[in-house]
């Protein structure tokens, strides 16, 4: 067994990052809040960020890809996250409500 | 002169040799018990200090305004922490009704545990860090940020509206002033190449061979900036805008007492002590200091930054909270990013090391004309950027005078009429 | 230092941090309290930092604390705020069941693609797959060896943070992905201040006497078609009056 990196091998990180994202994916199925349904978001973006970072340390560190990767998916979850709340917090603003079943309207 | 220079590592060495000789059977064990004493001498140094911060600047904030401060536990006073201590041992510890309990409890905790933590980088003087963290710098920065989390809770979890609304106050102002914060952090990491602190410090020490020059000379702008940033990032005076007693009674901790209150009080010191810590590494040299031993040196450094803040916070009113944004957004922000492409470029012009002027270009210099290039640079844009914004505020209160005097002659126009 | 002590206390470790990171994100997910799920979700991003330092990527452990816990929980806490109304009802909607179902069967698939575990797949024997796949042999599924075994992990180089740094700016690495981000950045501050900009009250009146200018309009063009309109005309004085507020 040499295959570990601090006595850990490559697919504890790999299963750890799964149930995220499925625990993610559950949030944005079935939570009746858009703030929720983002913060399921969030972790979904998470769980690809610890993928990426756990294959790059294992398979290629010599590389910087997925350090690169994983900043612009930092990037991206922080850009997502000041729109979708700017969003959310407009909406509320005019209907005084943010679940998103109650949002079917292309006029507000 | 080398036992008094070394104190510190030698006394840790001798420590850290007893725990191993202890420990002998498992070196890991022994490294664990000697990180956790480490981090134990650590808080308790922050601790104590508090302390006696607490003292002195009732001190010197008493004498600047002209009253004699604490003068009746002990001689001078100096029981006086103690004795503040006792009475918020004491004291009954209450928790609103309609208060979020575990939101409301932990906040205290979160708030020293993010206070405390930047303490490991700090090099007090050679080999005496906690962790020579590669990312030393980006480190203080974000554990600095986790403070906004505490007072959050804090706010939220006392269901006050003065408490909520001191959260709201803490947000704008802890998130914007971060910016500024990290843009001025940068040139001195840029100079370096090394977001490690020891590093930074021996940059200052030895400028490729010479004796090195501390980097408030390079950039007094950045240095400026990240004084008043850090006094911010603190919430102290005169930025004390999130618990401004006058104005939302006292923020997010109103509803706080005792030891609760004490513990957010710590976290308020031990930061802005770390915000002096940090200022006298980044920019005055950290350690590094002739005849006095090292950390000798880093402490009076210290001392002489954090007595600026207490001089602050016992000459200046406080700002609005629109000057307060004014200042960040309009002023340090813009601002700071000019600064920051011109001393790039000026980096890039002119060069110190031999190797990188013939693999880049650019004019090969000294350190010393380098540093002279960066000030007068550095020194031009404070200037012109000051003589901008004085003249804008003087247009400003002409306005207003003008608007103060046209109203002052319709009351005497109505009064008479 | 026996190699054998180091393994345990970081596996320990990792347990550790993913027991909170597993379980805080599990806590967000399904309280109703949204203010207490914002706190745990930070907790989910510290225990997420602490899963970087066991990766030896200091960097991104930082960054994690910085930018996910001093920002965008942060923001997010301060939307739950902003939208108090919303506080206390229920968490979950009516395909609540069907979700889980759904991501505890994509866990599953996941589970077999990243695991260490075999299972034998005899399509053949299924109820219903048997029908279309009657002569399909049992085949083995997962188990992927994803680290080439029995190979040491190759060192990272001590200047890792440098050497990403410059990978951002080479033209031959990621210099076009970074400009593109930081063009999406300058975007999304513009956007993000444009959408939650409080409107001014002469703003609103303006928008609210177009509005009824336009439905005005739309009945008198239906009325001059002939039609019914659906909607009453707005009496006379109207937009008049809208226009006072």
């Amino acid at each position: 067994m040499q295959n570990l990196l601090n006595g850990i091998p490559l697919w504890w990180y790999l299963v750890v990052s799964a149930a995220l994202f499925c625990i993610g994916l559950y949030a944005v199925l079935a939570r009746k809040n858009a703030i929720a349904l983002l913060m399921g978001v969030e972790l979904m973006l998470n769980a690809a960020n610890i993928n990426l970072l756990a294959f790059w340390r294992y398979l290629t560190p010599a590389s910087s890809g997925g350090l690169a990767f994983a900043a612009f998916v930092l990037v991206i979850a922080a850009a997502e996250a000041a729109v979708g709340l700017a969003l959310i917090v407009s909406v509320y603003r005019i209907t005084r409500s943010i679940d998103p079943e109650k949002l079917d309207q292309m006029k507000l | 002169m080398d036992l008094i220079n070394d104190l510190l590592k030698i006394i840790g060495d001798f420590i850290a040799g007893i725990i191993n000789s202890i420990f002998g059977f498992s070196p890991f064990l022994a490294d664990l018990v000697t990180m956790g004493l480490a981090a134990v001498m650590l808080c308790t140094f922050a601790a104590l200090s508090f302390m006696g911060l607490t003292y002195v600047e009732r001190k010197v904030v008493a004498r600047i305004q002209d009253r004699v401060g604490p003068n009746q536990a002990g001689p001078f006073g100096l029981l006086q922490p103690i004795a503040d201590g006792i009475k918020m041992f004491t004291k009954e510890d209450t928790t609103p009704a309609t208060a979020d309990r575990w939101v409301y409890n932990l906040a205290p905790l979160v708030i020293a545990v993010f206070a405390l933590t930047t303490y490991a980088v700090l090099p007090f003087a050679p080999g005496v860090v906690g962790t020579n963290l590669n990312v030393g710098v980006f480190y203080i920065i974000a554990m600095g940020s986790g403070s906004i989390v505490a007072i959050i809770m804090a706010g939220w979890g006392s269901n006050n509206k003065y408490a909520l609304l001191g959260a709201f106050r803490t947000v704008a102002q802890l998130v914007g002033y971060e910016v500024p914060m990290l843009l001025n952090v940068l040139p001195v990491v840029m100079i370096t190449g090394s977001l490690s602190l020891v590093d930074i410090i021996n940059q200052q020490t030895t400028l490729n061979g010479n004796p090195g020059i501390p980097f408030i000379v390079f950039f007094p702008f950045s240095a400026l900036v990240f004084l008043i940033s850090g006094i911010a990032e603190t919430g102290r005076s005169p930025f004390d805008l999130l618990e401004a007693e006058s104005e939302i009674v006292a923020g997010f901790h109103v509803e706080y007492s005792g030891m609760k209150f004490a513990l957010f009080f710590l976290g308020e010191y031990v930061n802005a002590l770390a915000v002096a810590f940090v200022f006298s590494t980044l920019f005055l040299g950290g350690y590094a200091g002739p005849v006095l031993p090292p950390y000798i040196w880093l402490m009076l450094k210290a001392a002489v930054v954090f007595f600026i803040f207490m001089w602050l916070r016992g000459t200046l009113p406080r700002v609005r909270v629109d000057q307060m944004h004014n200042l960040n957004w309009k002023f340090f922000v813009p601002v700071s990013i000019v600064h920051l492409v011109v001393v790039m470029a000026l980096m890039k012009l002119f060069v110190t090391s031999p190797a990188l002027a013939q693999a880049n270009g650019g004019v090969l210099v000294t350190p010393g004309a380098q540093a002279a290039i960066l000030f007068v640079a550095s020194l031009l844009i404070l200037i012109g950027s000051l003589a901008v914004v004085a003249r804008r505020a003087r247009i400003l209160r002409l306005q207003e005078a003008a608007v103060l005097e046209q109203r002052r002659a319709e009351n005497i126009a109505a009064v008479s009429a | 230092m026996t190699n054998s002590e180091i393994m345990t206390i970081h596996q320990a470790l990792f347990i550790v941090m993913a027991l909170a990171v597993l379980g805080s994100a599990i806590f967000v997910v399904t309280t109703s309290n949204l203010f207490r799920a914002a706190l745990m979700l930070i907790l989910t991003f510290f225990g997420i930092a602490g899963l970087f330092v066991l990766l030896d990527i200091g960097l991104f452990a930082v960054a994690q604390v910085l930018i996910y816990i001093g920002a965008i929980s942060i923001l997010i806490i301060f939307a739950v705020m902003l939208t108090r109304g919303m506080q206390g009802m229920v968490p979950r909607n009516s395909q609540a069941v069907a979700a889980a179902v759904t991501a505890g069967i994509i866990f599953a698939v996941l589970l077999l693609l990243f695991g260490p575990f075999r299972v034998t797949v005899d399509v053949a024997r299924w109820p219903v797959f048997s029908l279309f796949a009657g002569n399909a042999s049992p085949r083995d599924v997962g188990g992927i060896a994803w680290t080439p075994p029995n190979q040491p992990i190759p060192a990272m180089p001590e200047t890792y943070i440098a050497d990403f740094g410059r990978s951002l700016v080479d033209g031959n690495q990621y210099l076009l992905p970074f400009l593109l981000i930081a063009f999406l950045v300058d975007v999304v501050l513009a956007g993000a201040i444009f959408i939650a900009r409080q409107r001014r009250p002469a703003e609103i009146i303006e928008d609210r006497r177009r509005q009824a200018e336009e439905a005005a309009e739309e009945a008198e063009a239906m009325r001059q078609a002939g039609m019914t309109p659906d909607v009453a005309p707005l009496p006379e004085g109207a937009v008049a009056s809208t226009a006072e507020h």
